[in-house]
């Protein structure tokens, strides 16, 4: 390689998922020894969470960072970016992660976790922070695989009828979602001629100068799309989720709902406001309903439907299920709904063009699906290890049959309390900014006459109706009431309690020093709509034609 | 014509798996799966183009330029990029259908039958 191409490359970025797969790998070897297993995956977490407060650090006072695998520029090696975006969600993934991690040593069985518990959980989280980081298309596809055999084998972990049932649902449906990623991976491909994302935006921004058609680019990532659909969850992809959470086991559903579908909003996030933003397709798309040439104006109307169908059919869902398990597992479809909303908004008032900065509103929908994110990510997590541990405690989560928790267990019932209200949204819970923040972006877009906002709010206003139905159901039915023969019988593990009860914390703090949470998704979503920024930091060669 | 030959037979093998994933018999799910994800093997090699010379030294590589480079001449070589791209997919999937078929041997033991009619999630 000749000396003139200089390579930039942070060798911190690559910190967090050092961590995750050395701990694999020595938690992989040393399985006959369960109890040093146990601490090296103890420590292997606390590793990641440094690398990633480390890395976080480093991003938000120096700006982005990029490491170029084996020192090839980009575009022709890998690339990994390391931007406020990608940080904000690797923050949200070791705040969980941590908590999960601790949770699931003490509650999962000793058999389970020698035969394969640990390993497992740090190859998926391994797949979950390459998606975070990568800046390249196939990069991600490899990633999301790594991320999804772990989650294959964690839902049929029990392995009795009920989970090898929605283990072979969720398989084929995610074989078939990344055979179709492929398809478009490689259509984008023979399109721009690029799988470096700075790479493709550049060219997406400037087609002429790089000799490529834009159009096929928008059905090309409109399947994507749909791939991303089914990671996160969102109708009418949504129909795995509630068999598939309730079958693993529920640290895994906490791991499952809180971070693993985030890697779907990140990558929706990062490709259609960062990457295919830039792209227009001159003369208008050409579809009934649609006006405006920017991608964006396709997939805002898109994600619009979607979210609204989420919010609806999780809050129909989780009112009407007599597990809790089954209400959160709904609950989750519902709230990527509140998720997706905000971005759909933004996207739909508006072209995003390549170097204009953003306006004001569509970096408040990005901060709104983000702070959502995390107040889903923490909050939902300690909803399903609520029902892991009344599980632990009383050997059943049917609404039915559990009743007078308050009373037997007030240290848990009151962190059920807690989650719960963040999810509604009560102030000063994580949850009130979260759906403060969609509201007003509904609100502003409203002022701002555009389009299907007021439609936004009222889904919004109603999803919102919806989780506060179906809360105050579980609260009533499973923790007021008389202590039932299964509650009365059990015992509370003090380790599975004080992880859900150090949750409530985190979910009280987030809320009360909500400033730099703010200003940390406030960075996140600048990075996200600065696509400009995001080429120049990854800074693709110029590639000369002949 | 390779196109064309190529194009057909993509069709067909996208068709043939999705008519097997809509199958009763879970062996057969599996089959369509594996077959999905072999088309798209098959997609990714066709999509560094199928004119060009071949990328490799003293065989018609003495000109690197991609077919796909707009205005790249006529002794333009097929890009190669693809086939690395394939060779990673083809190693996902081999290891996700060894899972998918013991997963199938699973939920035979367990529910003693393979027909989806009769297998119910709840």
């Amino acid at each position: 390689m000749s000396a003139d191409l200089a390579v930039s490359t942070t060798h911190v970025v690559v910190a967090p998922m050092l961590a995750a797969l050395v701990t694999a790998v020595l938690t992989l070897g040393t399985r006959r020894y369960d109890r040093l297993q146990r601490v090296l995956s103890l420590l292997g977490i606390g590793a990641y969470g440094v690398g990633v407060i480390v890395l976080t650090t480093r991003v938000l006072s120096g700006g982005t960072l990029t490491y170029q695998l084996s020192a090839w520029p980009a575009p022709f090696g890998i690339t990994l970016v390391a931007d406020a975006l990608a940080v904000f969600m690797l923050a949200l993934a070791a705040l969980t992660t941590v908590a999960i991690l601790i949770f699931s040593v003490a509650y999962v069985d000793e058999e389970g976790q020698r035969v394969s518990y640990h390993p497992l959980f740090h190859f998926m989280l391994l797949g979950v922070s390459g998606s975070f980081l990568t800046g390249d298309i196939f990069n991600l596809f490899v990633w999301f695989e790594v991320m999804l055999m772990p989650s294959y084998v964690f839902v049929v972990f029990y392995s009795g009828p009920r989970q090898t049932a929605a283990a072979l649902q969720y398989t084929v449906l995610n074989l078939v979602g990344s055979a179709l990623m492929l398809v478009a991976i490689g259509g984008i491909y023979a399109t721009t001629g690029t799988l470096n994302m700075a790479d493709i935006t550049r060219r997406l921004a400037d087609p002429a100068a790089f000799g490529i058609d834009p159009a096929p680019v928008l059905g090309l990532s409109a399947i994507l799309l749909l791939v991303f659909a089914l990671k996160a969850g969102i109708v009418p992809f949504q129909f795995w989720v509630p068999p598939a959470y309730r079958a693993a086991p529920a640290p895994i559903s906490a791991f499952l709902a809180g971070v693993t579908k985030k890697v779907g909003v990140y990558a929706i996030v990062r490709l259609y406001f960062t990457v295919f933003a830039a792209g227009v397709v001159d003369g208008g798309l050409g579809l009934p309903g649609l006006s405006g040439e920017s991608f964006l104006a396709f997939f805002g109307p898109v994600l619009f439907l979607m979210a609204l169908a989420s919010m609806l059919v999780g809050g129909v869902g989780a009112v009407s299920r007599d597990n809790l398990d089954d209400v959160f597992a709904y609950s989750s479809i519902g709230q990527v709904g509140f998720i997706v909303l905000p971005l759909a908004v933004v996207a739909t008032i508006g072209d995003h063009s390549f170097g204009a900065a953003a306006t004001d509103l569509q970096v408040l929908g990005v901060i709104a699906a983000l702070v959502y994110s995390l107040n889903h990510a923490v909050a939902k997590s300690l909803l399903f290890m609520v029902s892991g541990t009344v599980f632990d405690a009383a050997d059943t989560i049917e609404l039915d049959r559990l009743g007078g928790l308050t009373t037997r267990y007030p240290v848990l019932s009151g962190s059920f309390f807690v989650g719960s209200l963040a999810l509604v949204g009560i102030p000063p819970l994580s949850g009130f900014f979260g759906k403060l923040l969609v509201f007003d972006t509904g609100g502003q877009a409203l002022a701002a006459g555009a389009p299907g906002a007021g439609l936004a709010l009222a889904g919004a206003l109603v999803g919102a109706i919806f989780t506060i139905a179906y809360l105050s159901r579980a609260w009533t039915k499973g923790f007021w009431g008389d202590v039932t023969p299964a509650v009365e019988r059990g015992e509370q593990s003090t380790v599975l309690v004080g992880v859900v009860a150090a949750l409530a914390l985190v979910v009280v703090a987030i809320g009360v020093g909500f400033d730099p949470v703010y200003s940390f998704a406030e960075a996140a979503a600048e990075a996200a709509l600065d696509s400009e920024g995001y080429v120049d930091a990854v800074d693709p060669e110029v590639v000369a034609h002949e | 014509m390779t196109q064309v030959i190529l194009a057909t037979v993509l069709g067909l093998l996208f068709a043939l798996g999705t008519y097997l994933i809509l199958r009763r018999d879970v062996v057969r799910v599996v089959w369509g799966v594996s077959i999905i994800g072999q088309a798209a093997n098959v997609y990714l090699v066709t999509m560094g183009g199928l004119t060009g010379q071949s990328p490799i030294l003293g065989h018609g590589g003495e000109h690197p330029v991609a077919c796909s480079v707009p205005d790249a001449g006529a002794n333009c070589v097929t890009d190669p990029l693809v086939q690395a791209l394939v060779l990673t997919a083809i190693v996902i999937g081999f290891g996700t259908t060894a899972f998918a078929l013991v997963l199938t041997y699973r939920l035979y033991q367990e529910h003693n039958t393979l027909d989806l009619t009769e297998v119910t999630v709840e």
